[in-house]
């Protein structure tokens, strides 16, 4: 298929006659170079988003998404139209963006046992962890800095609760979307989302508590 | 008159057995949290909220998290990228062809 393409087809495509998901694929099957540009329209930033939330670094997210939309080019004859094509084309996203975290360096993650809250023996929290974390996120100078505290703790989850809290909390995926395309029962999503946010949850306490402590010395 | 300084046992939860904490936390936070919970079950977590300051607390650190896990989002997509993509997957396909 040979593509050539103006600059109008890569610009903001018209809502109001705005065509399927399905109709782009076909098009692009069909060899329409116009339908590529408006699936990289429509797509480009989420994509871009979901690599930078693995690979925490902007000009691999850019490389990843660049070969995100080329397997999807190369790929798309395999695609079975039955079933919904984001969640074909996120995996196809996710699936690269590892690829090339693989290659950049050694998977480093913990164990999602290592940091959840702590409870005495008769079932009751052991101590008030984080009691300032909503006056904390409402500072701009300190939500900047949990901010990227976060980012770093969701950054050494194992996978399968990475995917989860970052389409959940960060792209803001809805439930059902993030299970269909990470091929999970909505209560196996509902368990990994609230495993990821007890991780994150207690990780910004631990690095809280010495900011306490040196504000009152 | 000065505000009365809060006591360590003042802080502890006083909420009745049949609900634990861990329970709270572990179980039945996230339905708790986005709403998707049966009333009943939900008054009883209420009850122990009311008698536990800890909880009161994690709920509070719990939802804080999801607030900075937000603000992780606006994050500048280079202006040229659907142009770069547009021309990376030309260049390669004009190879391959």
């Amino acid at each position: 298929m040979r593509i050539d393409v103006s600059e109008k087809s890569v610009s903001k495509s018209d809502d109001s006659r705005a065509p399927s998901d399905l109709d782009l694929v076909r098009r692009i099957k069909a060899g329409d170079e116009q339908a590529l540009a408006q699936m990289i329209e429509r797509y480009h930033a989420r994509v871009y988003s979901l690599s930078y939330g693995i690979l925490r670094n902007a000009e691999d997210a850019e490389e990843s998404t660049q070969d995100t939309f080329l397997t999807l080019y190369r790929k798309i004859g395999t695609f079975d139209e039955s079933k919904k094509f984001f969640s074909w084309f996120y995996r196809v996203a996710l699936n690269q963006a590892y690829s090339r975290a693989r290659r950049r360096r050694p998977a480093a993650s913990v164990s999602i046992q290592e940091h959840l809250p702590r409870f005495r023996e008769d079932g009751h929290l052991a101590a008030m962890d984080w009691p300032d974390a909503s006056v904390a996120v409402e500072d701009e100078v300190s939500a900047r800095e949990l901010a990227a505290r976060a980012e770093e703790f969701i950054g050494e989850l194992p996978r399968a609760y990475r995917d989860v809290i970052w389409m959940a909390d960060v792209e803001e995926m809805p439930a059902a979307e993030i299970a269909e395309t990470l091929r999970l029962s909505i209560p196996a999503f509902k368990s990994r989302l609230h495993r990821a946010r007890l991780h994150v949850r207690q990780r910004l306490a631990e690095v809280s508590r010495p900011a306490r402590r040196q504000a009152a010395s | 008159m000065s505000p009365r300084k809060r006591r360590p046992a003042e802080e502890a939860c006083h909420a009745e057995p049949d609900v634990t904490c861990k329970r709270l936390v572990m179980e039945a936070l996230y339905d708790f949290d986005a709403g998707t919970m049966p009333e009943a079950e939900r008054a009883e977590l209420e009850r122990h909220l009311s008698a536990c300051p800890p909880c009161v607390q994690f709920l509070d650190s719990y939802r804080a998290t999801g607030k900075t896990l937000r603000a992780l989002k606006p994050r500048e997509i280079p202006p040229t990228l659907a142009r770069t993509v547009f021309e990376f997957v030309k260049a390669r396909c004009g190879k391959k062809s």
